[in-house]
């Protein structure tokens, strides 16, 4: 044994810790230069695990820059760069651990560049910059290790996409360097694996602590006759939370959406009005001072609850919290069970997480959960591909960053699984794109942005460098707008488009607080506290995840079950009068079983599909469906989705046969049908506005620079009509349409769901009046889209004289 | 006749309101427009916004399709012809003359608007001196032409600046349009240009409101 792994056992032995397996596996493989992933829950010392094989190998302070410390969130930077240092000061090794963010001081980033530390925490952002600077080279020439933490939350979307370019790009540095990551359980681990160590040899698979004890638990009214049938906020249950709060010292509740939390944290305060200071409200929109002394209250204990959304999914573990409640759909099971592992931090500890349902057929949700969770039936997460925006970005970074010669470039990108198979042709579109803007831009000097330099790109225009620094990222900000009190001091930031809807006077919720919109002025919403009652909830963009897969199949399994009289769940005691209903008005959805309902209402005819594909799909099917009945005559159509299913409504008698419904639902030309449906054009449009942002189609503009440019921001839809016109073979359209169809639409779930319905015995059902399954999407009809084919004259015409008539009525009425 | 147009009596005169956004009074043989706002997208991308200048030449080519259809004398903007003085490298002001230059005997008659009180000096000599500009209001027949809707007694006020749009709603079928809006002793234009937002008109009761779309005007004026 080395005389620093002795050091090693001795610290852990004076600390009264084990050595786990998977710590000295870790520690090994590093030592043979390899590289690899520790799946380990968290609170389960893999920090360590990853920490202290590159800590071990080499003592010296030589050469500067020895391992980078990835971590998604700025907020875990802090503690993690606290326990790197401890430990390094426990071995009595003599490295320094800074952290480098974008919250950092500048005269600290520029003394991390001149004099770097020998570790340094960082985000992928900061990353990015780091390598936009000609010096970047020198300073990663001695790295000795890249430690991902938290892979998992990065791998799925576009900053993983980021991280992967930067990783390629330390490579070429850096020959052989080693990358590790640390991910918390998904059902593709290997698959994550390969995607961070792409091209590297024989990468790791270390399997952590097994998971700690996990119960799924409910709360639920006693009986179903005060339960709603449908309804997200749901705060029915309060009583019943409240009871449980006081069961535990610190509990967090988890809410699926920002207005839920804000309602939830409302409602609690109403109930206990004297646990002012001891509850507290935390999500992303709240000022970010505001959420870190709630963090600092949860680490020391002060706090009885806090009501948050995802973001307290990850970061600091706070010791304290011995209870974990869930409101609303768990909507997938990783997701959940990542939310129970923030309980029952102390060793051999339990985790339990106790959901609480706001509609009744939620509890058959719970059930599911607890089913797929028991055969651990969990969710993947897929790692993208081809996203040009993002090399684009990095593309200028790199060119901005010393240069790049493009055939070695390309070599270096095809060492990335983002980017293995990118084609000539789109190789070639991006190095166009960067020098003269593509076809399109041609015309405008500010998209020439990079020039071969005797066969080397560079970016050399120095205000196009600042704006290119300021808007590297692929994270998505939504034209926010800051919410300050009139009399000064930041609430958060809230959606412009929420603000826009308001009038002055008007009162609404936020932070927790009712608040009375006094003024909007420079992209800021001022207000003063108010008296009385609410009139607005605002609701945030996000947030509106779709049931996975593997709940929704567990959820069809559940209803078998039920059918079959296997009732032993009391959840499924409680909601059984609602399926009782459901089987005796129409039939209980099944594996195996499509089920259609036809009802005639005072709004028209309504078809129901029950396919159980989650929200995002349906969305997809609905419009496909709409779309292939409208092709066969005019009809227009009013669609809304919820995870379970989808409604087409229409004012027009339409004839339905189970063959009919086969023949929409077929997965022939799909993705031509999908394209040429309208509201894929709207969702491409809506997506295009961070694919703009994050190539450098628009600038976000300087800090505090006003209004102006921070309001073009907002005609992307614009931007993106004017493309499609005159530029439709720009390749970012290109994308936005594919990430509709493949993050949005979630193309490849709905055709592996068309394909599975394809074989289903389809069951067509007429109502008398809603059934339970379909009241959820009848209540969810404020959200709903439109498909029409009709001509816009007449589709016009039958509007206004609808409103014509109404405003005649009004007429005499008065 | 425009196809889809619908006529309407306006302070005693008829207007036929067109589906591409423009008013043709036939009495006087004038086709007006408001809010043209030419050299938008050149602002946009001078602040880091590109976008391809399409809508500029489509703008161009609509209204000359009009011109050709409908032979007005006049050509009449209430106002915000442009959305900026012209800075180097514009191609609008040249393209404007260009065009004009197809039309040699329309009369252009320009009612200044918020955007358009730049230094005459700042178009080019023979395009300026083409334009018949008025600074605040021309009155004519029993309308006051302006490019802001302010009362005027004893007048009808014809103006556009609010780039007024209606949206519709019925049940959960909904959409916006651009839309002329007439109230008792004024009337707005919706923008003429391609490349413009617009502000949601609240119509009140006695009001009449017509919304443009593809090929079709329609009166949706129940408030």
């Amino acid at each position: 044994m080395s005389l620093a792994q002795h050091r090693v056992d001795n610290w852990f032995a004076a600390q009264g810790w084990e050595v786990f397996d998977f710590q000295r596996e870790s520690w090994n493989a590093f030592s043979d230069g390899r590289s690899g992933l520790i799946h380990s829950p968290t609170g389960s010392g893999k920090t360590l695990a990853a920490w202290l094989g590159p800590l071990m190998a080499s003592g010296d302070t030589e050469g500067g820059l020895r391992v980078l410390w990835i971590t998604p969130l700025r907020a875990l930077a802090n503690d993690t760069t606290r326990s790197l240092s401890e430990a390094a000061a426990a071995l009595g090794s003599p490295w320094r651990v800074e952290m480098r963010t974008g919250d950092t001081s500048q005269t600290k980033k520029q003394r991390q560049r001149t004099k770097p530390p020998e570790a340094l925490v960082t985000t992928p952002e900061s990353l990015s910059v780091l390598l936009s600077y000609a010096d970047g080279g020198k300073l990663f020439r001695h790295l000795e290790a890249v430690v991902v933490d938290e892979w998992h939350e990065l791998m799925g979307n576009k900053r993983g996409v980021q991280l992967e370019l930067c990783l390629a790009r330390l490579t070429a540095l850096r020959p052989g360097l080693p990358v590790w990551g640390l991910s918390a359980t998904l059902a593709n681990l290997e698959e994550a694996r390969d995607v961070l160590c792409w091209g590297r040899d024989a990468p790791a698979l270390v399997q952590g602590a097994m998971p700690k004890k996990t119960t799924i638990e409910a709360l639920y009214p006693d009986t179903l006759e005060r339960f709603p049938w449908a309804g997200r906020l749901g705060i029915g249950l309060v009583d019943a939370v409240v009871a449980q709060l006081k069961r535990a010292n610190t509990t967090l509740v988890f809410t699926n959406t920002r207005s839920q939390a804000e309602l939830w944290f409302e409602a609690l305060m109403k109930a206990r009005p004297d646990w002012v200071g001891t509850l507290a409200l935390h999500h992303g929109s709240i000022d970010r001072k505001l959420r870190q002394r709630i963090e600092q209250g949860l680490a020391e204990g002060q706090l009885r609850a806090v009501v948050c959304t995802s973001s307290l999914d990850l970061g600091v573990d706070f010791a304290p919290v011995d209870q974990v409640l869930q409101v609303g759909s768990p909507k997938g099971v990783a997701r959940l069970m990542q939310r129970a592992g923030r309980s029952g931090h102390q060793p051999g500890a339990v985790s339990a997480v106790c959901c609480v349902p706001t509609y009744a057929l939620e509890l058959v949700e719970i059930v599911a959960a607890r089913d797929a969770w028991r055969q651990r039936d969990i969710e993947a997460r897929l790692p993208l591909r081809r996203s040009l925006d993002v090399l684009v970005q990095h593309l200028v970074t790199v060119a901005l960053g010393g240069g790049f010669e493009p055939e070695a470039m390309l070599d270096e990108i095809r060492q990335t699984h983002a980017f293995a198979k990118i084609t000539e042709t789109e190789w070639g579109w991006c190095l166009d794109f960067i020098t003269r803007g593509g076809q399109a831009l041609s015309g405008y000097p500010q998209f020439r942005r990079v020039a071969s330099v005797d066969g080397v790109m560079r970016m050399t225009d120095r205000r196009l460098s600042r704006q290119h620094r300021m808007g590297i990222g692929t994270i998505s900000s939504d034209t926010a707008m800051r919410v300050k009190w009139l009399s000064g001091g930041s609430l958060g930031t809230i959606e412009e488009g929420f603000i826009s809807r308001l009038d002055k006077g008007d009162r609404f919720l936020f932070a927790g607080r009712l608040v009375e919109l006094v003024q909007v002025r420079d992209m800021t919403a001022y207000v003063r506290r108010a008296k009385g009652s609410r009139k607005a909830v605002p609701r945030w963009q996000g947030g509106r995840m779709p049931l996975s897969t593997a709940l929704a199949d567990s959820m069809l399994g559940v209803l078998a079950r039920f059918a079959a009289g296997q009732r032993d769940d009391p959840e499924l005691g409680i909601v059984a009068p609602l399926l009782e209903h459901q089987t005796t008005v129409s039939r209980l959805p099944a594996p195996g079983l499509l089920l259609v309902e036809r009802c005639k209402t005072r709004e028209g005819v309504s078809l129901f599909f029950y396919p159980f594909a989650g929200r995002l799909v349906h969305e997809g099917m609905a419009t496909l469906v709409a779309w292939r009945i409208s092709r066969e005559r005019p009809i227009t159509f009013t669609l809304s989705v919820n995870d379970y299913g989808f409604e087409l409504l229409t004012q027009q008698d339409i004839e339905i046969d189970a063959e009919s419904v086969q023949r929409w639902l077929a997965t022939d030309d799909l993705v031509d049908h999908l394209y040429a449906s309208a509201n894929l054009s709207e969702a491409a449009k809506r997506q295009f506005r961070d694919i703009a942002r994050i190539a450098g189609l628009v600038f976000q503009g300087y800090p505090g620079s006003g209004k102006s440019t921070r309001q073009i921001q907002a005609s992307s839809g614009l931007i993106f009509d004017v493309l499609e016109r005159y530029d439709g073979e720009n390749l970012l359209l290109d994308q936005a349409r594919r990430e509709v169809l493949e993050a949005q639409l979630e193309s490849q779930r709905m055709r592996a769901a068309l394909e599975r319905l394809a074989d289903c015995e389809v069951a067509l059902v007429d109502t008398e009046a809603l059934s339970p399954f379909a009241f959820p999407l009848w209540a969810e009809r404020l959200q709903s889209q439109i498909m029409s084919s009709e001509t816009w004259r007449a589709r016009v015409e039958r509007m206004a004289e609808r409103l014509n008539a109404g405003a005649e009525r009004g007429r005499r009425a008065s | 006749m425009s196809v889809g147009a619908v006529d309407v009596d306006v302070a005693g005169e008829m207007l036929a309101l067109l589906p591409e956004r423009a008013a043709l009074w036939s009495a006087r043989r004038t086709l007006i427009v408001a809010d043209w706002h030419l050299g938008k997208a050149a602002v946009f991308g001078s602040r880091g916004l590109a976008i391809p200048d399409g809508d500029t030449a489509r703008d161009f080519d609509t209204l000359r399709g009009l011109i050709t259809a409908h032979a007005p004398e006049r050509l009449l903007v209430l106002g915000d012809l442009m959305h900026a003085p012209p800075r180097p490298g514009d191609d609008w002001p040249q393209q404007l003359a260009d065009w004009l230059g197809a039309f040699p005997d329309l009369e252009f008659v320009v009612v200044a608007g918020n955007h358009d009180r730049v230094p005459a000096s700042a178009l080019p000599a023979g395009l300026d001196a083409r334009i018949d500009w008025h600074d605040n209001h021309l009155d004519e027949g029993p309308f006051r032409f302006a490019h802001e809707p302010e009362a005027a007694a004893g007048r009808y006020v014809l103006a556009g600046h609010l780039h007024p749009t209606r949206r519709l709603v019925m049940g959960a079928d909904r959409m916006r349009a651009p839309a002329f809006w007439f109230r008792g002793d004024w009337g707005v234009l919706p923008a003429y240009g391609g490349f413009t937002g617009g502000m949601n008109i609240k119509p009140e009761r006695g009001d009449r409101v017509f919304v443009t779309g593809p090929g079709a005007v329609v009166e949706v004026t129940g408030a």
